[in-house]
């Protein structure tokens, strides 16, 4: 039995990188076979949205706390590379890392300020950041551009076109395994696991030990590092800012999106999630041109979603997987009477140090879900 | 297994409050309320409801700051520290309405209050060796380690309950206070717990529960406080409290 599940899990890990390796070589193919400088920026978007909203998820997946204003930390990533590089001439790459490292450090002090909040005050909170930093850079026309813009000058000014889409598609790709793998490393460390007893229930992590607000506190400023990255990093690409587009609640509420659309709880929930929205935004974008209805089906999407799906599409698949293909995985609570018994007779058998001092069997007494109890 | 503490005679020098003082409004929930609990003993603090138990529960375990008073623990002020703060320098608790993480594992609900030795241990499998046998160990105690695998939410209250248990026992405290541990559970249960408890203070943990069975508080506790009001009316051994009639004035309704 043991070596049973144990070949199973051998063959599932087995699965999983081999599913990793086919998803990497085709998303890194993707340039090599798409037909068009068009659709090679549309890629670019794409992994774009899947970084930021990778990032997203290591604070809003792991501890429940949903962030509608993330669009700051990518506004103030890409202006203050934006900005580096024009005032400053600090070359391209080293103005995406100092502009980075410049967002972690003021995320520690609106950390400290929004995360005493929780629930719906949080998303008010994080809301209000994006709106001031909005009104800051449109109104500091002198040093940010305002509405005018910030042109901010190609890293690579040799490539043409469809190659600074290339690399830059590159580029994107190397951030999301960064942000990928963070997720990944905080997942399986007991830093994540204390985050994830904070999404549960976040007082009784604190009675048990977890020193919840550092935990909190370090997620949101690896998060919004991320996000700043991702930020800089468009800043690089696009080579044009304007404050409306970069601090905006709207690029923040499809973060939150697409990774309630794929799974806050999945690697690769934010990245599926990143896939479909984007997908279907330069869809309506493009049929429907300037008109609000991609608006109108992002709303409607985010509906279906949280109705159906609450979990993301991938659990759901999941569950109508395991549905129709593991009958066998039935309920803890359908326990069968040669099972009870054999594991009453193991616990009467087995049970040298912590046993029961009191009278001999207590047959009804307990560790094993009694029916009455299993009933509930 | 677990290093226990001192076993020596009765000392003071366990949890104390001095004129704690917690209002809400213009409703004093606890009154001033100057408690010593028996180290070394199983403490039971009763009273009506309404009478500021969990309230002065909360003040003592660091969910609420109190407004005035003091709370010590072995000589050492802990008013107003966080609950973190408070759950590391020895003092669990439970719950009153049972709270777990409905969406981990049994045993991860149970890892989730092994003590981290070291920032850089952080980043680390929660899973080490020593961890999972020592939180198998427990579950194994309060008799669920076959549910280890389980998502909690799956489990039944009572399960539930014994979970709560376990987690709290996870952290090591050598004081354990427990938010009304026989409430919505069956008899069968409530002994199971009541066994539990006994041997853990056996071996050296105190504990002080609140509970308004009064069968399992006469029969368990060393010592018991009556609440009344926001303030103990009365405390002493399970006999004498029985026949105080201020007690049976303010709490049993006689």
């Amino acid at each position: 039995m043991r070596s049973g599940s144990e070949s199973r899990r051998r063959i599932g890990t087995l699965a999983r990188l081999l599913a990793l390796a086919i998803g990497t070589a085709l998303v890194l193919s993707f340039p090599q076979v798409a037909p068009n400088p068009y659709v090679l920026s549309a890629g670019v978007v794409i992994v774009n949205y899947a970084v930021l909203a990778t990032s997203w998820n290591l604070v809003g997946g792991f501890t429940g706390y949903i962030s509608l204003g993330h669009g700051a930390y990518l506004g103030l990533g890409a202006y203050g590379t934006g900005l580096l590089v024009t005032r400053a001439d600090v070359p391209s790459f080293v103005a995406l890392v100092i502009a980075a490292a410049i967002v972690a450090v003021l995320a520690i002090p609106i950390g400290i300020a929004s995360l005493r909040v929780r629930g719906a005050s949080f998303v008010i909170v994080s809301i209000a950041l994006v709106l001031i930093l909005l009104l800051v850079f449109q109104s500091w026309a002198s040093f940010t551009g305002g509405s005018n813009g910030l042109v901010v000058p190609r890293p690579f000014p040799g490539l043409r076109r469809p190659e600074h889409h290339m690399v830059f598609f590159y580029l994107f790709c190397a951030l999301l395994a960064l942000a990928l793998l963070a997720w990944w490393i905080i997942d399986r460390s007991r830093f994540g696991l204390g985050l994830k007893a904070i999404r549960e229930d976040e007082d009784k992590a604190q009675a048990l030990g977890t020193p919840t607000f550092a935990y909190k506190l370090a997620a949101f400023v690896v998060s919004a590092t991320f996000t700043a990255l991702g930020g800089g990093m468009y800043a690089l690409w696009f080579g044009d800012l304007d404050p409306i587009f970069q601090f905006s609640i709207l690029t923040g509420a499809y973060m939150v999106l697409m990774a309630l659309l794929g799974g806050v709880r999945h690697l690769f929930g934010p990245v599926l999630g990143a896939l479909v929205v984007g997908y279907a935004l330069e869809y309506f974008k493009l049929e429907y041109g300037d008109t609000q209805l991609h608006l109108v089906a992002t709303g409607v999407l985010l509906g279906l979603v949280v109705l159906f799906m609450p979990d993301g599409v991938i659990p759901a698949v999941a569950d109508l997987y395991a549905r129709f293909f593991k009958p066998q995985a039935a309920s803890i609570r359908e326990v069968s009477t040669a099972e009870l018994l054999a594991q009453r007779a193991a616990e009467a058998g087995a049970q040298p140090g912590g046993g029961d001092g009191g009278p001999g069997g207590e047959p009804g007494g307990t560790s094993v879900p009694t029916s009455a109890e299993a009933k509930r | 297994m677990t290093a226990a503490t001192t076993s020596s005679p009765p000392v003071t020098d366990g949890l104390r409050t001095v004129g704690l003082t917690k209002t809400f409004g213009g409703v004093t929930a606890v009154d001033a309320a100057t408690v010593t609990f028996q180290h070394g003993k199983v403490n039971a603090l009763i009273g009506p409801n309404g009478s500021g138990k969990t309230t002065f529960f909360n003040c003592v375990t660091g969910m609420i700051k109190p407004d005035s008073g003091r709370v010590t623990y072995r000589g050492r002020d802990i008013t107003g520290h966080a609950p973190h703060r408070i759950a590391k320098a020895g003092i669990g608790r439970s719950f009153q309405l049972c709270r777990i993480f409905p969406r981990m594992t049994v045993l991860e609900n149970v890892l989730v209050a092994a003590r981290r030795t070291s920032l850089g241990a952080l980043l680390g499998s929660p899973r080490g060796r020593a961890e999972v046998d020592r939180a198998r160990g427990w579950l194994t105690r309060v008799g669920i380690e076959h549910l280890a695998d389980v998502e909690a939410r799956n489990l039944s209250y009572g399960q539930q309950k014994l979970l709560e248990l376990a987690g709290v026992l996870m952290g090591d405290p050598e004081t354990i206070l427990l938010d009304e541990p026989a409430g919505g559970v069956n008899p069968a249960l409530i002994e199971r717990i009541g066994t539990l408890v006994r041997q853990l203070n056996a071996e050296g943990r105190t504990f002080l529960i609140v509970e308004h069975n009064m069968d399992m508080v006469m029969s368990l506790s060393d010592h018991v406080i009556v609440f009344d009001r926001g303030r103990p009316i009365a405390e002493g051994p399970p006999s004498v409290i029985r026949s105080d009639p201020r007690v049976l004035e303010a709490y049993l309704g006689v």
